[in-house]
């Protein structure tokens, strides 16, 4: 059996590389913790030690070669029959807060992991706007364009 | 458990009812509210309130599926629609409303303290002149049997109660200009902006030409008067509505003062402007959108008592005559419990505020002020045909509230012999209604396309904020055949009767879906939108004209179960709103309008409201 922190770094490096977030934004939104208690719950041990490792090995390769790592990542993290869609999973709970069961099956059997993953759910900011309801932006900044810092394609 | 006699026993605490209890204690009478919801929503020390409140807001936050009654409490014992038990086809009897059909119904309500106004989106349109005159003009449906001239006043005290945020001059369409509101007058509120996503549609879109059967019309867009907190309006100079015993009038009273932004219910210094949340339906967070809380805080609480968990079940009437007697209401103690007391609130005159759908119910159940049979009949709401598609540039939406500018083009004209009137709100939020974005464009990227990375989020970048969506809000005409009716094969938890309805959408309403379709068509193509609007067989309200099929959607509008006429041989309530059947017994709401117009109905319930606040006043001050 992993220990509780086992693969922690490696869960948030991989987290990085399949939602396009650095890590430092995905730390700031406070869920890291969250959503790795959520693959443990979820996930047996034993799947979670090899989906680990394959991601130690794509994210050593995206040192050297992005474009390889890619094409592993495509061929070993995304398919359907890769960890029973676990990647999928990953990527979904980052950008909708929510647990999707069987994303590859049942699309709509998921669960909204907690109040704080809907606020911080990364489709919001990719969209340029914020959760309805949380994080509001203020008295009129509607009516101009969303204020924010660019930091896509900016190496931190 | 109460034995006192009170002047007025108003059932529902919705904005009806809300305003109701604030100008009847104001006036000294003494109030019994009865609130089928729970205490804690009623909560009137500001700490309670605010608990409660929040409450709301994470449970909006924490449930998987979010819909209009989401952040509110589901309780067995006063159960409200879901627009989620909405199925395709009918009969079916899943939900709480019992649904034969043909089509089902598709909107909902709030059986909670403050009613719907809890989750309303707050634009609040006047309506024309001519919407009041719909056979006369048009030979479709009634006529009033008030004119918008008589509704004037009550407007004005509305907007006053509610707190418009409004820009009058801007307010300029067929059959609506400057007139319509007489020369000096000006909104509580300055105009909340309209969003960036606005201008966009603007540039293309104000002065476009478009033609439809002939006939050249051309659009405008205008900026959309709300019930949410803007900058005051140094210009406007009513303080409050008061009732005046020597003229036997309500009046909005005049100050010196500039107009006071009503904040939120636990603190008044939250809420004081539109803070951006974007999440007015369901629920504004800092309660700067109007809810009917507001108006019943300002109530005179020592003429005032409120009952909740208080089901009124039963309108009494004095054995061989046919005066309303009492109210029989089932107390509960747990809101999922079978168990109940009954009990009789008792009062000279009663008023039923419990929405087009519970009033109803409550007349059919007690067969009470049905003389004419159109207890339950003419049910109404706007059909709304979505379109939507990508605009060549970004226009940023999912940001500000759900409307800040329409299209009013389509309200009046004499096409509407032929087909539905409709407002055209630009939305705000994307394709959220219709598609359920963001949440389906990323499970489509990442499940169907199996995109990850950088290519995930450059590819929602630049799509989702592209995501523009149009309305068309169609006036649906009354029906008789579009009803509530009462069966005892339906009861509830507390064995109240369930609402089952029968429902359709005539060919004056499919008429007008091709014509908005067409509209739409011209439109998008002069702002280079990129159509995505799917209608499918599958969805629930989908229809078929000339061909080509749509789908509609409910606006939440519930509207004419109980109708104001003339005649007693033709309508349940009077134009006062008092039963033609029964001289203690009136209806307020939505429930009394004959025709709905092309206006978000609220504003129009409540200056109607008014007027039969006026009316009881009047009818107590002449009993004693």
């Amino acid at each position: 059996m992993t220990n509780s922190t086992e693969h922690f770094d490696t869960f948030l490096a991989i987290s990085a590389w399949l939602t396009g977030y650095e890590p430092v934004e995905l730390q700031g939104t406070g869920m890291v913790q969250t959503y790795y208690s959520t693959l443990r719950e979820n996930i047996t041990a034993i799947d979670l030690d090899a989906f680990f490792a394959e991601s130690d090995f794509i994210l050593a390769k995206a040192q050297t070669d992005v474009d390889a790592a890619k094409v592993r990542t495509a061929s070993h993290l995304m398919q359907n029959s890769s960890f029973n869609s676990l990647g999928k999973q990953i990527i979904l709970m980052w950008y909708i807060g929510q647990w999707f069961a069987d994303p590859s099956g049942d699309p709509n059997n998921s669960v909204q992991i907690n109040a704080q993953s809907y606020v911080e759910a990364l489709m919001w900011p990719t969209a340029d706007t914020h959760p309805p309801g949380a994080k509001e932006p203020g008295f009129g900044s509607w009516a101009v364009k969303p204020v924010s810092v660019d930091t896509f394609n900016v190496t931190l | 458990m109460t034995e006192k006699q009170y002047d007025v026993v108003v059932v529902g605490s919705g904005i009806a009812g809300a305003v109701l209890a604030k100008v009847l204690t104001q006036a000294g009478k003494e109030v019994l509210m009865l609130e089928a919801g729970l205490t804690a929503g009623m909560a009137l020390k500001p700490e309670e309130d605010y608990e409660n409140y929040q409450s709301y807001l994470q449970r909006f936050y924490e449930t998987t599926i979010k819909a209009t009654n989401t952040p509110y409490p589901e309780i067995k014992d006063a159960p409200s629609i879901s627009v989620l038990e909405i199925q395709p086809q009918t009969p079916y009897e899943t939900g709480y409303m019992v649904q034969l059909g043909p089509l089902p119904f598709g909107s909902d309500c709030l059986r909670a303290p403050g009613g719907t106004t809890l989750h309303w989106l707050g634009n609040v349109p006047r309506m024309l002149p001519n919407d009041f005159q719909m056979k006369t003009l048009y030979d479709q449906g009634v006529d009033w049997p008030i004119c918008y001239d008589d509704l004037m006043r009550y407007y004005e005290m509305a907007e006053n109660e509610i707190g418009v945020a409004g820009d009058v001059d801007s307010q300029q369409g067929p059959d609506m200009s400057r007139s319509n509101y007489g020369p000096d007058y000006v909104f509580p509120m300055d105009k909340i902006p309209q969003s960036y996503q606005d201008q966009v549609w603007i540039k293309s879109t104000n002065g476009l030409d478009v033609s439809l059967y002939g006939k050249t019309y051309t659009v405008n867009c205008i900026s959309m008067p709300q019930g949410r907190n803007s900058t005051p309006n140094n210009d406007y100079r009513y303080a409050d509505t008061v009732w005046d015993p020597a003229s036997q009038s309500l009046n909005l009273i005049t100050t010196d003062k500039n107009y006071e932004v009503v904040g939120a219910t636990w603190n008044s210094y939250t809420g004081e402007r539109c803070e951006g949340n974007a999440s007015c339906v369901p629920i504004c967070p800092v309660q700067a959108k109007y809810n009917a809380l507001k108006t019943l805080k300002k109530a005179d609480e020592s003429k005032l008592d409120i009952i909740t968990k208080a089901v009124a079940s039963r309108v009494l009437i004095e054995p061989g005559g046919t005066d309303v007697a009492g109210i029989m209401y089932k107390a509960y103690t747990d809101p999922d419990s079978i168990e109940y007391t009954p009990h009789i609130a008792k009062g000279k005159i009663y008023v039923l505020a419990c929405s087009a759908i519970e009033n109803a119910k409550l007349l059919l159940a007690s067969n009470v002020a049905n003389s004419s049979d159109q207890v339950g009949r003419n049910l109404m709401d706007h059909l709304v045909l979505l379109t939507w598609g990508l605009l060549p540039e970004k226009g940023y939406p999912y940001r500000g509230p759900g409307c800040t500018t329409y299209i009013p083009t389509f309200r009046d004209g004499e096409f509407r012999k032929d087909f539905a009137a409709w407002i055209s709100p630009i939305d705000n939020w994307g394709w959220s209604w219709p598609t359920f974005a963001p949440g389906s464009d990323v499970t489509n990227a990442v499940i169907n396309n199996a995109m990850f990375g950088k290519d995930l989020r450059s590819h929602l970048n630049a799509d989702v904020p592209r995501q523009t969506l149009l309305h068309f809000e169609c006036e649906q005409a009354p029906c008789a055949d579009n009803r509530i009716t009462i069966s005892e094969k339906y009861k509830d938890h507390l064995d109240n009767y369930r609402p089952v309805i029968e429902y359709d959408a005539s060919d004056y309403m499919r008429k007008s879906f091709k014509a908005a379709k067409h509209v739409s068509d011209q439109i998008f193509a002069a702002n280079n939108i990129e159509d995505h609007t799917i209608y499918s067989p599958t969805e629930a309200d989908y229809v078929t004209w000339d061909g080509q099929g749509y789908t509609f959607r409910g606006a939440g509008h519930i509207v004419g179960t109980h109708r104001m006429g003339s005649s007693a041989s033709e309508s349940v309530v009077d134009k006062n709103q008092r039963t033609w059947d029964h001289q203690n017994l009136y209806l307020v709401g939505c429930g009394n309008m004959p025709t709905l117009g092309t206006s978000n109905p609220t504003l129009t319930m409540t200056a109607m409201t008014y007027q039969a606040a006026e009316s009881i006043l009047k009818q107590l001050e002449s009993n004693n």
